[in-house]
């Protein structure tokens, strides 16, 4: 299913993909989309710990450890990558993840009203977040960048306003929801998987979300064959703000405590996953599967770096080669396909 | 006497495409010297090269008898040739006088830039325009007569030998022109060569004394004004090798489609207006920059109508997007394909399958099934040369490419069809492939407003033309009784002067 996803970008529901320059050979074949090029290297990853460290790294333990870890990142790689393949993208998410968790938890710790609402308040607040940004860059026309470096800083400021030093704990109704076990595997990875799987499908299938691809490719000729680029691109941080927000409820219930430090540079690696996973500044190229693989990519690295003792200070390097790395490659590969 | 400039036998090619064919121009000191052609005739490559923008392929150009080699922009400036250039070469957020001055400021200790000297020089240099603007005010503030005006200002700074001016009146109103002509001829008199690039066959009679015609990137003829009429001057400019015989349709036009009367917006269309039947092709005919992309633009919804009505389909019609236009029937081949048209990175499917993605669905899942077929009856119906629906768009050829925009287009099945430079860029099999399309299109009972910037295209497609110039619907005439001579006395009215071409024959 995955290989399917990933091929419909360019030769959608299993008709044959035109042939570029250089996709024949073997390297070529390899190379020939971000999603595979990662997938091999996350399994080369896998495969080499597990025969260096059986005893520490190919567990149940650790690998469900590594999983949730990956979950906070994975759900929001589907909204940023939804918004870069658009051509836009959102700084604001680690500060509306806090302001979500403060939200919620103040809500049902301290005001006492019922887990379930709380959870909902949360994902609206998200949600009506990225209400905001999206109005500020499409209404107001102010760039996305600049736009949400300006309500990373507010949303923090308004999280810690709200919040002071936090809601600790916040109940065990709501605790509930965040370290529900299913299979071995705490309820962040589900909730992932379930968001990971919709917006792939939605991402590869719909016609909706479909429209993104054109408004990143060319926003002047989408706006001109009839789609309301405002309109969806306001959809987009819409999404983005849900997802974050859900996030944040979800990270406030597995540690039963919102923090409002919480997600501090979340963004950045977020958008690094998103370009490993083959989105471009542009916009108009990217797939969720890729994006998901980037986030495993990345949680796979800090995991090594512990088990094998080279030290976490290591991970930061590791991952900024392998972006360079990837992103020449791509260029590379234009170059000589023209 | 000395020729202040002479260009003998220079060619220039773009990808192949012959711009300009030997062509030879002389100018005397004190000659306001008119160039004079349609649309892609070669005036402003000429002007380029002279100024050192472009390099000549062949030939030679001489400044006061001595040849120049290898010239650049910056080399031509020093040699004292000075252009003002038809688009903006001003950066918007500096003040007048460092745009004047740019590159170059008056310097003082330490090469600090002598902010007092630079605001007297240019207070003078805007003083000799007859204009009194603070030399420290952003260009930004500006409105657009101004900043032409600092252009030239910018121009004159270098003290040229050689003056051209790339259609300097385009955004001035009638007072600013007569001022400018004072000043074009005040610099003449001190000595200095004036090329005067124009359309406009009354400000060459005002003010040239000679007047050069070019057509097709062929040097044409050299006049003296005084022993020319327009009429004359028209016959010079037209004659192109007519390829495609007009084909008149089967049967007369059905009820109207889209009535638009009296439409304005910005600066570009001024009360504007058309009315296209079913089962015809009206072309919009007049020179670039006569508003005739941008009134198209306001009945598509791509661009905010100020003021004016439509009635589509027998009701009023307001389109606040080009969804609204789609929705209700309308499609617009856009010019640029490239720019505005196409998604070249996607493939063909994709291309074809934008505006219609409802069509193509099932429920909210987009049917790539129904898509790839949609794309398939296009390929053969219109002849797309591919070797999969699914290649790249970006890597097609330019008839194949502009094909593919009108399938895009085709598919939504619309009931008007505005298709703004059918066959920009493409070769003459795609060419005549395209114009059957259209014709085909018309007997199905399509109305069609067809724009282009080439009059034997306009004479062998249109069933009525309706001619703008100046952001407005100048006149209309009968595609059976039009020729170029017709299209272009009506394209080249000052519609500010008033000095039309009947007038001064």
């Amino acid at each position: 299913m995955m290989r399917d996803l990933t091929m419909r970008q360019t030769a959608p529901a299993g008709f044959p993909s035109t042939g570029k320059s250089g996709e024949s050979s073997l390297a070529g074949r390899i190379l020939a989309s971000r999603p595979q090029t990662l997938l091999i290297l996350n399994v080369i990853l896998i495969a080499a710990m597990a025969i260096a460290y059986p005893a520490n790294f190919a567990t149940q333990a650790n690998f469900s450890a590594v999983l949730l870890n990956a979950a906070q990142s994975g759900i929001l790689v589907v909204g940023m990558m939804i918004l870069m393949i658009g051509g836009a993208f959102d700084l604001s998410i680690g500060s509306t993840l806090a302001l979500s968790g403060v939200v919620a938890g103040a809500l049902v710790g301290w005001l006492g009203y019922p887990a379930e609402l709380g959870i909902l308040a949360g994902i609206a607040t998200g949600a009506a977040a990225g209400l905001v940004n999206g109005l500020i860059v499409t209404r107001l026309g102010i760039n996305p960048l600049i736009a949400t470096l300006a309500t990373l800083s507010i949303y923090r400021s308004l999280t810690q306003l709200i919040g002071a030093s936090g809601v600790t704990p916040i109940s065990n109704a709501f605790k509930f929801y965040g370290q529900v076990k299913f299979l071995g595997l705490q309820s962040p990875f589900w909730v992932m998987l379930v968001i990971v799987v919709l917006g792939a499908w939605a991402v590869a299938r719909t016609k909706v979300f479909r429209q993104y691809y054109f408004i990143g490719g060319n926003a002047r000729a989408a706006q001109l064959s009839g789609i309301n680029v405002p309109r969806l691109t306001l959809m987009a941080f819409v999404l983005m703000g849900a997802l974050a927000g859900l996030a944040g409820v979800l990270a406030a219930a597995r540690l039963n405590s919102a923090v409002v430090s919480a997600g501090i540079g979340v963004e950045l690696s977020v958008i690094t996953a998103t370009v490993l996973g083959g989105a471009s500044l542009k916009g108009g190229e990217g797939t969720i599967i890729g994006g998901v693989l980037g986030v495993l990519f990345i949680a796979l690295v800090q995991n090594a770096m512990i088990i094998n003792g080279i030290g976490v200070f290591w991970q930061g390097m590791i991952i900024g080669l392998v972006l360079l790395l990837a992103v020449s490659l791509n260029r590379f590969k234009q170059r000589s396909a023209r | 006497m000395v020729l202040r400039l002479e260009v003998r036998n220079v060619s220039k090619s773009f990808l192949g495409v012959r711009a300009l064919d030997k062509v030879s121009l002389s100018v005397a000191p004190g000659e306001i010297h008119a160039l004079l052609g349609e649309n892609g005739a070669g005036k402003s490559t000429l002007s380029k090269i002279v100024a050192g923008v472009y390099d000549a392929d062949e030939g030679e150009i001489l400044l006061d008898g001595k040849p120049l080699h290898g010239l650049t922009e910056a080399s031509a400036a020093r040699a004292g040739i000075g252009i003002v250039h038809q688009e903006g070469s001003l950066i918007d957020h500096l003040s007048v006088s460092e745009n004047i001055y740019s590159g170059r400021p008056p310097t003082s200790f330490l090469g600090q830039i002598d902010r007092r000297k630079l605001r007297s020089w240019s207070a003078e240099l805007l003083a000799q325009l007859g204009l009194h603007i603070d030399p420290d005010s952003r260009v930004a503030d500006l409105p657009s007569a101004l900043r032409q005006v600092v252009e030239i200002a910018k121009a004159l700074s270098h003290r040229p030998k050689l003056l051209i001016l790339d259609e300097p009146t385009a955004a001035l109103t009638l007072t600013e022109t007569d001022e400018l002509f004072g000043v074009v001829r005040n610099l003449a008199s001190q000595g200095v060569a004036v090329i005067y690039v124009s359309h406009r066959l009354g400000e060459i009679f005002e003010l040239c004394h000679r007047v050069t015609i070019l057509r097709d990137g062929h040097y044409v003829d050299t006049v003296k004004v005084s022993e020319t009429n327009t009429e004359a001057l028209i016959r010079l400019m037209v004659g192109r090798d007519l390829e495609f015989a007009r084909e008149p349709a089967s049967a007369p036009p059905g009820e109207a489609l889209i009535e638009a009367h009296a439409i304005s917006s910005g600066p570009d269309v001024h009360e504007a207006s058309i009315t296209v039947r079913r089962g015809e092709i009206v072309c919009l005919a007049g020179l670039v920059g006569s508003g005739r992309t941008e009134f198209c633009e306001v009945l598509f919804g791509a661009r905010r109508r100020e003021s004016g009505e439509v009635m589509f389909k027998g009701r009023s019609f307001r389109p606040r997007q080009p969804r609204d236009a789609m929705r209700a029937g309308i499609g617009m081949v856009c010019e640029d394909r490239k720019e505005t048209g196409l998604f070249l990175e996607r493939n063909l499917v994709e291309n074809t399958a934008v505006t219609v993605l409802d069509a193509v669905s099932t429920g909210l899942v987009v049917s790539w099934a129904k898509a790839g077929a949609l794309a398939e009856t296009f390929r053969e119906s219109l002849g797309i040369v591919t070797p999969s629906v699914y290649q790249k768009v970006g890597l097609l050829s330019g008839g194949n490419q502009q094909k593919v925009l009108l399938a895009k287009w085709l598919a939504t099945k619309p009931a008007l069809l505005i298709v703004d430079e059918p066959t920009r860029g493409v070769d003459v099999g795609a060419r005549s492939e395209i114009y059957r399309i259209l014709r085909e299109l018309r007997s199905e009972g399509v109305g069609l407003l067809v724009v282009s910037s080439d009059l034997p295209e306009v004479l062998a497609l249109a069933d009525r033309i309706v001619v703008m110039a100046d952001g407005r619907t100048v006149g209309e005439l009968s595609g059976a009784e039009a020729d170029e001579v017709s299209i272009l006395r009506l394209a080249t009215v000052n519609t500010q002067t008033g000095l039309e071409t009947m007038e001064t024959a």
